[in-house]
Formats: C-alpha cells, structure tokens, sequence
C-alpha cells in the first residue's frame, strides 16, 4: 500500500545535506514549477467561474432591476471586459499583494485578512494532532505486527478513514455540545475577530483531523512495515537492540520520507474539509468566503482565497520533499 | 424596496427540509410562551447576543449598497435610521421622519425630520444630511427600484427640518418606499468612512469585525427609553449551526433561523419559538398573456383543485397559513372579507372541460431550489391537481438558469417574494400591465384602472374601498395562485421580552427588547 501512496514529486538522488548550492538550486526549480502551477489554477479558476451561468452582477442585483441597471453595474464591476484582461489584471496585482476587490466593493484582502489566519490555525492545529497521533498509532500498531492491537488500530483507521468530516462534525457536536454540554456548539469570535476561547477550537479540530488520522495512521503502519523488511534491520534485531530503539533509530528514519509525504497531502485535504467544518461549527474562516463567493460568480474573491491556499499547500509539500530528500540522501 | 433573490435565501431557511417531517406533523401550533413580555415592567441592561445569518464573502458596510447579509442589514438598521420603518397597522410608522403629508395631486411628498434626533457623535440632524443621503441612495445601481418615480433631482431640503420628495407620478403610497433603505448619514460621509460613521439609530456602533459587531445604547436617542445596554450581532453561515449555538446557550436570539430549528426547539421548555406571520409568499403562475393557462376558467380551476390546508401541513410543516390569492396578506388593507377559496375538484373538472382544457397532455412546472421548500410545494401541487386530471411535472432549474429563461416568460412557475406587507407593492410591481416584473404577463384594464384610482385618491377611506375592489379583481382573474403564506421564525432563550413579531425586515426593530434576567 506504501508504494502507491509515494506521491509524484521524486527527489534527486544526488541532492544532499552536504550540498547546499545544489539544493537551494533544487528548491528554487520545485518552487518556481509549483507557483506556475498555481498560477495555471488561478487562470482555471477565472474561466471556471466564466463557464458557470450567470455572473456577478446578476448574482450580486436586486430582483428586478432594469436591464440598465445591470449593465451598469456589469460596467462597474469590469465585468464587460474580457476575462483574460480581467485574469491579467487580477495576477499583475497579485505580487504587490493586491487581492483585487469583491463584487461587493470591499477588498479582497481585507476579506480575507481574519478569516485566513482562523483557518490556518484550524488546519495547522489538525495537521499536528494528525502528525501525531498517526505516528503514535501506527508505531504502536507496527511495534507487535499481526497482533490484536494491530489488527484493531488497522481495522477502526480503515474505518475512519471512511468517514466524511460532516458526519463527524455532526456527531462530536450531538455528544459533545448537545448532550453533554462540556463543549461550545459553534465558534464565536471576539472583537479581534479570532474565536473567542480555546474550548471552541477542540470540536472542529477534531473533525477536521480524525478522519486524517485514520489516513495517516495507515501510512505510517505501511511505511513501518516495508522497513522492517530492509536487511539493517534483520541486523539490528540480531544484534539485540532493545525493540524502542531500533524503532526510534532505523525504523522511523527510513520510513520518514513516506510518512512526510503521506501528511503533507493531508494538508490539501485539511484546508478542502475545513470548508465543511467551518460551516458546522461557525468557524470564522476562509470556508465561508469560499462558499458564499462562488454563489456570487465573484471570481477576485474565489482566486484570492485559492492563492492564499495554494500558497500555503505550496510550501507545505516543499517541506515535504526537503524532509524527504534529506532523510533519504543522508541515508543512501 | 426589492427583495434580493439571495437576501431570501435562508428566509425561508429550514421550511423545505421540514417537508419531509410533515407526514408525522402534529399541525397543533404550541409555540409556547409569548415573546411580547406584556404586563411585565421592562428591566433596563443586559446584553442580547443576536445571531443573523449571513456570508462572509458578502459582507458589505454600505448602507445604500446591496445587503445580502441579514447580520449586515440587522447592524445597519440598529445603527442608522430610516425616514419610517414597517409596522403592525399602519404598515408605515414614523422613524427619522415624525410626520410626512402629500400636496393634492399626491406627487409632492414633505417629510418633517423628528425633534431633537442627533448623529451619535452630537450633532443634530439637519434636511441637508437626509438630502444627501437619499440621493446617494438614488444614484446606486439599484436606486431606482428602491425609490421608483423619484428622481435625484426631485429630493431637495425645506428648512432645517423638511424633505421634499417629488413623484413623477400620483403615489399615494410613497411613505411605504421610505422604510426599508433610506438610511442616513451625514452629509458628505466619504465612502472609505462608512464603516464607522455615526448614525442616529438607537444603538451605536462599539465594534466591527468580520461580519460580527458590539453595538452599544444611545442615551440620546430622539425614539425614546432603548432598554439594552448593548446588542451583539453574531453572524451565522448556517441555520443549523445558528440553532445548534442558541440551543447550546451562546447566543439568546437566532433570528429567522427557519422551520426545522423550530420543530426541534418546540420540545424543549427553555426556548421560545416567535412566529412571525405573513413573512413569505411562495405562489405559482400561471401565464395570462398566452399559452394552456390564458383562460381564466382554468386558472379558476387550477385555483379551485389546490389543497390550501394540506400545503401548509406539509410544506410549511404548519408554519404559515392559508391563503386567498391575493398577495399582499400582512396588509392592514387585505380585504379579508373576500371570501376564501377551497377545494372543489368537482368544479374545477367542470371548468377546465367548459374551457376545452387538454388533459391528454402533461403540463411542465417549473422551480428551483432558491429556497428550501419551494420545490417541494410543487412537486405537492402537482400531485394534487391531477386528482383534478391535470398532468403536472416538475422540472427544477439551477438557480440561475431560472432567473434567466422562465421568471417572467414561463407557462407555470413557482416564485416567491420575501415579504413585502403591502397590496399595492404587489400591484405596482407584479400586476399592473406595464409593471417590470408582470410575472404572469397580465394585462386587465379595470385592474390598472383601480390601481390608477387608488394611487391617486387622497382620501383614505375611500382609497381603501378602491383597494378592495382592485383585490377582489386579482382574486378572481390574476395569474397567481397564492396558498399559502410562511411564517417567519426566530427563537429565542427563555430571559429574552418583546421582539418584533413583524414579518419581513420588522424583525431587525430590536430597540424595545429586553431580559429578563
């Protein structure tokens, strides 16, 4: 299961830790290939919202409003201009920072100046519960293989895996808020607009990474297990080194690259459930721009809070392939 | 004013969704203790947490603008005043405005400004600053369906304490165009200040961020006794997640939080559920102009073969009622004496075959699912009028598709119109022959002779007599079929006194709520 989870990106054997010339050189090549990619997505995004029917100003009118009106505003929204032009402009803003302006009047980045912050707070605290309770389980599954425990930890991580994060959104504020009333049903913010106590982030965060866990846990459980079979290891065992070492000291290490690459996709999966939960939970994030724009057709807002993702899943998986390069070319 | 297709969205929220509960619906209307809090002394203090659904994409300070937030709108009107506001009976109350009166041909309007109302940083509010405000309003995208027939030029200042609006034509009416946007600020008020200029409402602005705010009592305010210490609008993409915090106690008002939340506070004792009657209409039409339904005999019949009560057991889960094809039902001048229409299928099978009806052929209804329910009464409607031999189908249309090629166009459409309590909003903007948005494209002589009659009849009783016979009209010969209207729904917790009960905007007057805690 292992092998097929080895995402695209291959490090180059010879990039090491020794040579750091060859390596700046190597990260400024993935980094210049992924934000063209994001910049391919932007211009996807544009005409994505070009295909769909309607537009801004339609979406943005009052009902029965005269055809002039609308066409007024289709001019003052810049919507009667090409959407290259429009994309053009939109993107030659971009590096100084200028997210556009929404259908609405009111900037992009000041949208999305509070919500995106709660997001990454939200996903960050899920991706480092997720890191470590995956690594936990999985070790603690991969420590006695074929045991009952690892069979149990196996058996309940297939199932969560399964499970969408709406349905665990649902269920954690039914047992959690509703019943036991130890938690907040939804986040409410303060007035610098971040969530106004800490027990509010427990339920989303949660929603957010249990279903990543079950992932993840997977994973790390595969990647342990392929390593175990790898001859320095039948060598540790021979050599009679306690169990905890040769799993924190050859295990781990050689299964690292795997398990980098397996949470550095969960980040996309993070941000993409994170739109479900706010909506749950009434998170304060950059989910319910997200939704409430494309029901606009309000494509600055949309490729704003694309390229705020983006950017972020960006240097997560460039963190990813650095951790694998330098674990696998210390290795080798 | 319009109602923005998207500012009803949620309105009618959780109905739909309802539906599917409907079949083990009680029909028993329980909803619990009153809100009005009458015969209690009302407690000075307190902090009401408001939860208002809205998106935070859509987020807009402007008064003027397009607010398709219900937080956003809740903030404004807390904040800054409108000239009148919606009411109970008359549907026009006085607000900045103490007292207006009309010239003889009732096209000059003059509105005189209340005494001693000052902007919340002192200064008093002079006609120039409404002046001003009212023509900002009129030079938006959609000014001129917010204040139609009135022209930029034609609003000028008389005094210190005078507005003078000028009708292009005789509106008897023109008040009731003044109670739903026409905030005001002061003069010269730069764009980039909107978000914290000083309004004169009976809250003022303590902070604002992203889509949520504190607004705290104006002392001052020219309204009188404002009994809350302040008010916290807390903004809510989800129905559910709205009902889910005031359930949980962090918020005491869920504001039109829809049906479904309603069903399930109605078990528990410590929430109050506040119906709000006449609050949307969710009617067919059926298309006048030409097509299978041009008679009036079949309409009739179609009229006649709808079942009104079970409509409303199931669509709206009993919240709403009955209603009589008229639309404009929260009117003080609904002619309630009409009489109402019930089932006869009997007739209805003797009409469509006096009209040469053809029932070999299967009629397509169109919808959306703009708001939950909406399509659900269709696929109902059309089960019950093939009892009549009427083969209905139901077709839904995207959203937008909808808008675009049937509103206005198709044969059988399912529409609906957040509530505006007023006949002769419907008449002025649905009905009359040249109306914009003649959605059954009907064309009735008397029915704009009526129309024309009561605009331009000063006298009230007599417009009122004129009003009836132009609803008497509409229920017999227009292309609605109206049957019934939703109610809106807040709940709120146990400690909260007085909310509005109005339908529509009514609801965001939250300046004579109290706690009782």
């Amino acid at each position: 299961m292992a092998g097929t989870l080895t995402p695209t990106a291959r490090p180059e054997p010879a990039a090491g830790s020794r040579q750091p010339a060859r390596t700046a050189l190597y990260v400024a090549g993935v980094l210049v290939r992924r934000l063209l990619l994001l910049a391919g997505l932007l211009a996807a995004v544009f005409a994505a919202v070009e295909l769909l029917p309607g537009d801004a100003a339609d979406a943005t009118s009052e009902r029965g409003e005269s055809a002039a009106d609308l066409a007024q505003r289709r001019r003052l929204l810049g919507l009667d201009r090409p959407v290259a032009e429009r994309f053009w402009d939109w993107m030659t803003g971009l590096p100084t920072g200028d997210l556009g302006t929404s259908a609405r009047g009111e900037q992009v980045a000041d949208l999305l100046a509070r919500p995106f912050p709660n997001t990454l707070l939200l996903g960050g605290l899920a991706l480092l519960l997720t890191l470590a309770a995956s690594v936990a389980l999985g070790c603690w599954a991969a420590a006695r293989p074929g045991g009952p425990l690892d069979r149990a930890v196996s058996a309940s991580a297939t199932g969560i895996l399964a499970l969408p994060e709406f349905v665990v959104a649902v269920a954690l504020v039914l047992v959690f808020a509703q019943w036991t009333g130890w938690l907040p049903a939804v986040t409410l913010t303060d007035s610098d607009g971040s969530p106004a106590s800490w027990r509010m982030l427990v339920l989303p965060v949660l929603a957010l990474a249990i279903p990543q866990i079950g992932w993840n846990t997977r994973i790390v459980r595969a990647a342990l297990a392929d390593e175990a079979r790898a001859p320095h290891i039948d060598t540790a065992v021979l050599d009679g080194l306690p169990r905890r070492r040769i799993l924190t000291h050859h295990l781990l290490p050689g299964a690292l690259p795997t398990i980098a690459a397996g949470v550095a996709t969960s980040t996309g999966m993070l941000l993409g459930g994170a739109v479900v939960v706010e909506t749950i939970f009434n998170y304060p994030g950059i989910g319910s721009v997200l939704a409430g724009a494309v029901a606009d057709r309000d494509s600055p807002v949309i490729a704003g809070v694309v390229a705020v993702t983006g950017a972020v899943i960006t240097a997560v998986l460039l963190l990813a392939d650095l951790v694998r390069t330098w674990a696998s070319g210390g290795r080798t | 004013m319009n109602v923005n297709r998207r500012q009803v969205l949620w309105a009618g929220g959780a109905i739909g969704a309802s539906a599917l509960l409907a079949a083990c619906g009680s029909g028993d209307e329980t909803s619990a203790k009153s809100p009005a809090g009458k015969g209690e002394k009302p407690r000075r203090g307190g902090t009401l947490r408001v939860g208002a659904l809205g998106r935070a994409s859509a987020i807009t300070r402007d008064p003027h603008g397009t607010q398709a937030n219900e937080s956003d709108y809740l903030i404004i009107s807390l904040v800054h005043d409108t000239l009148t506001v919606p009411g109970a009976k008359p549907n026009t109350v006085p607000r900045l405005a103490a007292s207006w009166q009309a010239s003889d041909d009732l096209k000059t309007w003059r509105f005189t400004l209340a005494k001693g109302a000052t902007f919340h940083d002192g200064t008093p509010v002079t006609a120039e600053d409404v002046v001003w405000s009212l023509k900002r309003l009129r030079n938006t995208p959609s000014g001129a369906s917010r204040l139609p027939g009135i022209k930029a030029e034609n609003i000028k200042a008389e005094g210190t304490d005078t507005v003078v609006l000028v009708s292009d034509y005789a509106n008897a009416e023109l008040p009731q165009l003044t109670r739903l946007t026409t905030f005001v600020l002061k003069k010269d008020t730069k764009d980039s200040d909107l978000g914290k200029a000083p309004g004169t409402g009976p809250f003022k602005l303590d902070w604002f961020r992203s889509g949520n705010a504190r607004l705290v009592r104006n002392a001052d305010w020219y309204g009188g006794d404002v009994h809350l210490d302040a008010i916290e609008v807390k903004i809510f993409e989800s129905p559910q997640a709205m009902a889910n915090a005031l359930l949980a106690g962090q918020i005491d008002v869920a504001s039109n939080v829809g049906a479904v939340a309603a069903r399930t506070a109605e078990k528990r004792g410590d929430v109050q559920v506040v119906r709000r009657p006449n609050d949307m209409a969710m009617p067919i039409v059926m298309r006048t102009a030409d097509g299978p339904f041009a008679d009036v005999k079949v309409r009739e019949a179609l009229r006649l073969a709808v079942d009104r009560e079970a409509m409303v057991k199931q669509v709206l889960s009993g919240y709403g009622t009955v209603a009589n094809d008229i639309l404009g039902t929260g009117d003080p001048a609904y002619a309630k004496d009409v009489p109402q229409r019930t089932r006869d299928l009997a007739r209805a099978k003797q009409l469509l075959k006096e009209a040469g009806f053809d029932t070999s052929k299967t009629y397509q209804l169109l919808t959306t699912e703009d708001i939950a329910g909406l399509a659900e009464s269709a696929t109902l409607f059309a089960s019950q009028v093939r009892e009549a031999g009427v083969k209905v189908e139901v077709v839904r249309q995207e959203s937008a598709t909808f808008w675009d090629k049937t509103w206005l166009k198709g044969d059988l459409y399912t529409t609906y119109w957040g509530t505006n309590d007023s006949v002769v909003f419907f008449a002025s903007k649905t009905m009359v022959s040249d109306s914009g948005q003649n959605e059954a494209g009907w064309k009735n002589k008397e029915f704009d002779a009526a129309y024309r009659k009561a605009m331009a009849t000063k006298d009230a009783a007599e417009r009122a007599k004129v009003l009836h016979e132009l609803q008497q009209i509409e229920h017999d010969a227009s292309g609605y079929l109206l049957w019934g209207m939703a109610d809106g729904i807040d709940l709120a917790g146990a400690a909260v006194r007085n909310l509005p009960t109005l339908p529509g905007y009514g609801r965001v007057q939250l300046e004579r709520a109290w706690l009782a805690r």
